[in-house]
């Protein structure tokens, strides 16, 4: 064990002390299971929705940004949901994804839906290259009455599909998500 | 001393006690290690230096963490949803919305109940006053650097979305353009 040895001790009295490493270890371990009971081990993260993107300031950028083709995603009533590809207020293309929610705890998913989304995403997105700095973008319509748990999977949905970006190659989101204003 | 080699010529039923302890162990290998005559001896010291380091190392790492996960102000009537394709979170104002009120770092900004009462999409003017200070408060802080609009709502998962639409709208107006949702981590399927 740990001492302090000054040598001599040919006193009355030996000046050497032995450190009491024991309490000191006890003291430790106590610190240690307090410090682990009242940590909080938060693993939360965040969900993006983008505000700039159906009504960005400058008219010319309007104007670009009506020629891309969106996504919007309709989720109203209970038995489906509806994807339609617009060019600006042209309907392209209509698609129905029956509404089935599979529950993951006290939370839902919609796998259906994001499986749909990747699909129609690899067939008609517009910025599927990685040197492409623009992205496609999706639009949420969401029934008001529509609780938040649900609207944040349909949100969990649309960020299924993943494309490469920059340089490095790295995996984002392919759409930037939106809510529409109705 | 005479007497003595005299006597012992013959057998003695009854001798002296001599140094005898443990002859009559046969396992010489234990022996030895027993009366301390092996190469090494039996006693041990826990190398207790050691280990009063890792308690250190894992006493200091609870503290760093423990400081760091506390940032993250959770309100306790709030329960999240949760998601599997989520980010990191970041540094930003947070918008508590649980199930009647609306608080901005902790200071109530408005109710909900006035917007599910009206039934339609509404700017709250309290929040939106509030974001707007702390948007100047930004500026002023950092002239010269492009403010990023960053804000995080912390929305209770039961929450109307009627109220989270007019959330959203009234932050985008008050110059928060990048809104995001806090959500726990789902575990990915891949």
């Amino acid at each position: 064990m740990a001492g302090i040895d000054v040598g001599g001790g040919h006193g009355k009295r030996s000046a050497n002390h032995e450190i009491p490493l024991i309490p000191f270890i006890d003291f430790l371990l106590c610190l240690v299971m307090f410090l682990l009971v009242t940590a909080v081990w938060s693993h939360m993260a965040r969900i993006e929705a983008d505000a700039r993107v159906p009504g960005p300031p400058k008219d010319t950028e309007q104007d670009k940004i009506d020629k891309d083709k969106e996504l919007h995603v309709e989720m109203r009533g209970d038995r489906k949901f509806q994807l339609v590809w617009k060019e600006g207020s042209t309907v392209v293309n209509t698609i129905d994804v029956p509404r089935k929610p599979v529950e993951v705890g006290s939370d839902v998913t919609f796998p259906d839906l994001a499986k749909k989304i990747d699909e129609e995403w690899k067939s008609q997105g517009a910025h599927r290259s990685a040197a492409d700095k623009k992205f496609d973008r999706a639009v949420l319509h969401v029934d008001n009455s529509a609780d938040f748990g649900s609207v944040i999977a349909v949100l969990d949905a649309i960020y299924a599909p993943t494309r490469e970006f920059g340089p490095t190659a790295e995996k984002v989101p392919a759409f930037q998500v939106t809510f529409a204003s109705d | 001393m005479s007497g003595n080699k005299a006597l012992s010529r013959f057998h003695q039923p009854i001798s002296v006690p001599g140094r005898r302890l443990l002859h009559h162990v046969r396992l010489n290998f234990v022996k030895n290690k027993v009366v301390g005559g092996g190469g090494r001896s039996v006693n041990q010291e826990i190398p207790l230096i050691p280990f009063i380091d890792f308690l250190l190392c894992i006493v200091l790492f609870l503290l760093a963490s423990f400081s760091a996960t506390g940032e993250i102000p959770l309100d306790k009537n709030v329960k999240l949803p949760s998601a599997q394709n989520a980010v990191d979170m970041l540094e930003a104002p947070i918008v508590a919305v649980s199930g009647t009120q609306i608080l901005v770092d902790g200071i109530p900004a408005g109710s909900t109940r006035a917007i599910i009462d009206a039934g339609k999409l509404q700017k709250i003017d309290e929040l939106d006053a509030i974001l707007k200070n702390k948007r100047e408060l930004w500026k002023q802080l950092k002239p010269g650097v492009d403010f990023p609009g960053n804000v995080i709502l912390q929305v209770d998962k039961r929450v109307p979305a009627l109220v989270v639409k007019s959330v959203f709208q009234t932050a985008a107006f008050a110059g928060y353009p990048a809104v995001s949702f806090m959500v726990g981590k789902l575990a990915s399927d891949e």
